[in-house]
């Protein structure tokens, strides 16, 4: 119950960020040049002005800014995001049924970035200055330097090309009409490469917080106490270093949730994923301003949230924060 | 081997009939289409593009469509006539034809999708019926189209494959036709009926057992996989992921590569209705472009067939004007060129008094290509490229496709535009229209360039209206060789969609418009 | 100061980053020397592999122009777009950090809640409607980058000054009578500057992988001869000519691997906290 009621303040406390992004977002976009009718127009190969003031009038693009502006905010605090220009659906039923790829995918990412990031932290922490320090440091400082993109397109020349382990895209075989298990295994099978390519920067990140941070609490008072008392090494760390040195690793998290959804973008444009990031791509090239604000919008909700589950989590892994 | 095995072995490989010819078609199997952008709709009675037609034309079908010899062929209208004015063109419709939920076919379809779609809301099908005034339906499998101008039956038959898909009145006659959700369902009288559309991702149609031809179509299931990266659909080509890819969506050394496989044909068979050309487009309010010795320097100065050859990797021709080749009716030989003549554009630019300064630049122009096709980005590089050369230093401005529309057609912001024009079967459909004057500002692909000729345009009113073919013949040829002396515009280079075909695919290419076509008689070999 | 740099030059992973840097550097002064001919000028026959013609050791590109020569005049252009964009958004940041940081409550909430926005909303997107505005040309993608960096600077620019707001040298510069201003830029700045310039260098990398990634999707300027943009072109052809993407990738892991050794080299010098070396 306290849970619920701390999650609400924080939205409370959120809303006037909400609010500043997605209008300042709404603003911005009456700047660029062309409207999604102009977009259409472009699709469709041709049309005539008839055409196009009677689509005008049909997505409410000829009334005035201030009108629109307050038109979609009265919408959106009813909780309706509107109607998507490309789709022709509301821009709800649009997210969702984005969201399972992207969220796939993030969820993929960040698991195998803090995992293996954390594993390969603590080796290299144990082993410093040694060879395994030295070789998984370099190997994290070559993966930050790595732009993702140019690491999915050889990847997918390397995989799927030359060797053809991998499929080269996609979400899953389509024409192959798997259900159940079978297409979740697909849909896996189509995700390997994709987090690769996504974890890979925020992989060497965590890698390099997690050394720095278990170095850190390796030299304090109650290591050495405990390596006194006699206690054994791994249990040391597991127990006891470990559940400090991940603070950092935590806080990390909330603050890459939107660099990750960024990052999205490219990722599920090499490997043509149908997720928000292409979507909101997509809204920008079509001006369709309903979809954009949507994924805005639930992109800073899903942040807001990642940042609190975050504290929650920081607050349960130190017992100095009252908790 | 004996001598009369080695003849017979020796004159069959002589003859040349393809094993092919002789096979029978094989039931069954799911074709893979590859599927490059997505549309907003699915359905052609309300937008003419070919990322339509490639999903909507196998679902829905039109009055006629072209056969192998691009003559228009009974489909939906089984045959039809003009009164000798040429104001009313009476169409026989099909017998025994059903709609996918098992509705009959009636002319109140037609009727209706004349007037409320072709009308008022199909792109091009505006400016078509512009003077269509009603369909009269005598009885259900009659319909009358009655013109308030002559309508030239050629025209018309020719510009229907594309422009002609009839749609349901039973599901559109209610609510809103734009938010009508059979837009993204299509329903329709054709071979394969829509099951499922899956955004981002695929569309899914399965044999239509109801389907008015006997015993077709032959495939059980087509599938559209959505692929927007060129690189990935050519991968999922040669991983037989995809059996057909359409309208020239891969890169154009995949093309040259993919051509080299025995395994896929390479080929621009079965779109020759389907023809575009390159444009170089001028804006006359910068008085530098408003001089016909710059605008004919600018086209002198460009090496087309070397750009061809090495670029385009020669799925292309050299252009002589707005009316391509492939139009067999129309097309006027010996009009006014611009060979590539280096010291020609000099001289020119020299006579129009525009002397080299600083670094040999004599002005700077700026050119805005349009946003999709990889021809245009490379023809835009080597147009800065070539004229370089001639002194002219060029700005590449890059917009997106909304961006780009509003900037050219509309705000006029521009020196230099270049894009695609699209030959749609006819001149009347959407080539004049880019020489006319009187298109309303913010119109797109018509005449901006704030140049008017009132010649050109009484030229251009007479051939639409022209029921006499050889006149009619004899009227375009003027108009190209205006277009090709003013030089308002200049599209020098002519191109036809490339189709990539997994070669156990049968059955394909077998008209000029095959890709947006319905598909009835394809099969799928072993 | 001098005995932070002989900490750096004891780093061999330091020297190693200024080595590398030092090298885009050179790349950059020496190309118009090496290849006074204009870089995005049609050179040969399009997409010829590297080694193939001995006048285009690292091949041609799809438009026929020399890569190597692109190479080069493209560290300039990764480097100046880096940097200009680093100064932005550090000169941005800077400003709101030490605003907010400085006076506190109201001041600080409205400014706090400004970078909040901005680091909710996801930089590329932001990036993407900037570019959708107000244009691909090379200035514009520069200021553009630069706008949606600051955030990170603000932030640690504020932790700095909420830290230095209460020492005792401030205290008594204030009871000296000296204005904010002065307090702010002279007394408060400079000591809350090193670990900005640290986080510069991550800002650089940023920078140039950004704009490396517009490129790639065909939203960069296409009369620069930008890193990011031939590695967009080399999209195209990847299954065959994949060195046209894969050599300005390697040049951009190369700057951006000198970059961030030289930040890191700079953090360990400047803060010689153990950290294991």
């Amino acid at each position: 119950m306290r849970i619920i009621s701390l999650a609400a303040k924080r939205l409370a406390a959120s809303l006037p960020t909400l609010l500043l992004i997605l209008v300042g977002i709404f603003c911005l976009l009456q700047f660029a040049p062309g409207d999604t009718v102009d977009a259409m127009l472009a699709q469709m190969g041709g049309g005539d002005a008839a055409i196009a003031a009677d689509l005008r009038r049909f997505y409410g693009l000829d009334l005035s800014v201030a009108e629109q502006l307050t038109r979609y905010l009265w919408r959106l605090v009813r909780l309706d995001l509107g109607f998507s220009a490309i789709y022709g659906k509301p821009v709800a039923t649009v997210i969702l049924e984005r969201l399972p790829a992207t969220l796939s995918l993030m969820g993929a990412s960040l698991s195998f970035a803090f995992a293996a990031g954390m594993a390969l932290g603590v080796i290299a922490a144990r082993r410093v200055n040694r060879w395994p320090d030295t070789l998984i440091s370099t190997l994290g400082l070559i993966f930050y330097a790595t732009p993702s993109f140019w690491f999915g397109l050889m990847a997918i020349v390397l995989f799927s090309v030359h060797l053809q382990w991998l499929p080269a895209g996609g979400f899953g075989d389509v024409a192959m009409g798997y259900t159940g298990a079978r297409r979740v295994l697909d849909i896996a099978w189509h995700l390997v490469l994709p987090t690769l390519t996504l974890g890979l920067i925020f992989l060497a990140i965590y890698l390099r917080i997690m050394r720095a941070s278990m170095l850190e609490v390796l030299s304090l008072d109650f290591v050495r106490t405990a390596r006194a008392k006699g206690l054994r090494e791994t249990r040391i760390i597991t127990r006891h270093v470990l559940r400090n040195a991940l603070l950092p690793m935590v806080t990390l998290i909330g603050l890459q949730a939107g660099t990750m959804l960024g990052g999205a973008v490219v990722v599920e444009s090499v490997f043509s994923l149908p997720g928000l990031g292409r979507l909101a791509y997509e809204s920008v090239v079509q001006r369709d301003l309903n979809t954009l604000l949507g994924i805005v919008f639930v992109s800073a909700l899903l942040v807001i949230a990642v940042n609190f589950l975050v504290d929650m989590l920081y607050a349960r892994l130190d017992p100095r924060i009252g908790a | 081997m004996n001598r009369r095995e080695t003849l017979l072995l020796v004159g069959s490989t002589l003859v040349g009939v393809p094993a092919m010819a002789q096979e029978t078609p094989r039931r069954g199997g799911v074709m893979t289409v590859h599927f490059s952008t997505e549309q907003r709709i699915l359905n052609p009675s309300l937008q003419a593009s070919t990322g339509v037609y490639i999903v909507g034309g196998k679902i829905q079908e039109a009055l006629v469509d072209l056969d192998a010899a691009g003559n228009p062929t009974p489909v939906l209208a089984e045959s039809w006539e003009s009164s000798a004015d040429g104001k009313s063109i009476t169409f026989k419709l099909r017998a025994g034809v059903t709609w996918h939920d098992g509705k009959p076919f009636t002319s109140a379809d037609v009727a209706f999708t004349a007037m409320e779609m072709w009308k008022k809301i199909l792109n091009y099908g505006t400016a078509l019926q512009l003077f269509l005034t009603a369909v009269d339906t005598p009885d259900p499998l009659t319909a009358i189209f009655r013109y308030e101008r002559p309508m030239p039956l050629g025209l018309l038959l020719r510009a229907l494959p594309d422009l002609g898909y009839i749609s349901p009145k039973h599901i559109y006659e209610t609510g809103n036709i734009r938010q009508n959700p059979a837009n993204t369902a299509p329903i329709g009288t054709g071979p394969f009926k829509f099951v499922q559309y899956e955004r981002g991702q695929f569309i899914i149609a399965d044999r239509n057992t109801n389907y008015w031809r006997p015993n077709l179509p032959y495939l059980d299931r087509v599938v559209w996989r959505v692929i927007g990266d060129r690189a990935a659909a050519a991968a999922q080509m040669e991983a037989g992921q995809i059996l057909f890819s359409p309208y020239s969506a891969l890169a154009i050394s995949d093309f040259q590569r993919l051509a080299r496989d025995p395994r896929f044909e390479v080929t621009t068979r079965g779109n020759e209705g389907n023809a575009r050309t390159n444009t170089l487009e001028f804006n006359f309010r910068n008085p530098i472009l408003a001089d016909i010795r710059v605008r004919k320097a600018l086209a002198h100065a460009l090496n087309i067939p070397f750009f061809i050859e090495n670029f385009l990797g020669s799925f292309a021709k050299p252009g002589t004007g707005p009316i391509p080749s492939v139009s067999t009716d129309y097309y006027p030989a010996g009009m006014p060129q611009y060979p590539f003549d280096v010291a020609a554009a000099n001289r020119l630019l020299d006579e129009a008094g525009h002397r080299r300064g600083a670094g040999g630049v004599r002005f700077s122009l700026r050119l805005h290509p349009a946003p999709w096709g990889e021809d245009i980005s490379l023809f835009a590089t080597f147009m800065q490229q070539s004229f370089a050369q001639i002194g002219v230093r060029i700005e590449i401005v890059r917009l997106d496709a909304a961006g780009w529309l509003r900037t050219i057609y509309n705000d006029h912001n521009f020196d230099l535009a270049s894009g695609w024009h699209q030959y749609r079967s006819d001149p009347a459909v959407s080539t004049t229209v880019w020489y006319r004057s009187g298109s309303p500002v913010g119109a797109p692909w018509t005449n901006q360039w704030g140049w008017n000729d009132p010649t050109i345009d009484q030229i251009i009113d007479n051939a639409a209206t022209e029921l006499d073919v050889p006149r009619r013949r004899a009227l375009y040829a003027d108009f190209v060789r205006r277009a090709q002396t003013e030089l308002p515009l200049w599209m020098p280079i002519e191109q036809i969609f490339v189709s990539v075909f997994n070669k156990r695919l049968r059955n394909v290419a077998n008209n000029p418009r095959w890709a947006s076509s319905s598909w009835h008689d394809t099969w799928l070999a072993n | 100061m001098r005995r932070a740099l002989l900490a750096y030059i004891r780093n061999p992973a330091a020297v190693l980053g200024a080595a590398l840097v030092l090298a885009v550097l050179a790349m950059g002064l020496a190309a118009p020397l090496l290849f006074p001919n204009d870089p995005l000028g049609l050179a040969g026959r399009p997409l010829q592999w590297p080694g193939a013609n001995p006048r285009f050791p690292l091949g041609t590109d799809p438009s026929g122009r020399d890569i190597m020569a692109q190479l080069f005049h493209g560290a300039r252009v990764s480097l100046l777009i880096g940097f200009v964009a680093t100064l932005v958004a550090t000169a941005i940041g800077i400003a709101i950090g030490a605003l907010a940081g400085f006076y506190s409550g109201f001041v600080d909430t409205v400014l706090m809640r400004l970078t909040e926005a901005f680091q909710t909303l996801p930089n590329f997107l932001l990036l993407l409607v900037l570019v959708a505005v107000f244009g691909s040309q090379i200035e514009t993608v520069t200021i553009a980058i630069g706008l949606v960096s600051w955030p990170p600077v603000a932030r640690l620019t504020r932790a700095e000054f909420l830290t230095l707001r209460t020492r005792e040298f401030v205290q008594a510069a204030r009871v000296q009578g000296l204005s904010d201003l002065h307090l702010m830029l002279r007394e408060v700045l400079p000591n809350a500057l090193p670990p900005v310039i640290v986080y510069a260098s991550v800002v650089m990398a940023v920078a140039i992988l950004l704009e490396s990634a517009l490129a790639f999707l065909q939203l960069s300027d296409p009369n620069v001869p930008s890193w990011g943009n031939l590695i967009g072109l080399g999209r195209n052809v990847l299954r065959v000519e994949w060195y046209v993407s894969a050599i300005p990738g390697v040049a951009i892991l190369l700057t951006i691997l000198g970059v961030s050794l030289v930040g890191q080299g700079l953090n360990d010098a400047l803060n010689p906290r153990i950290t294991g070396r």
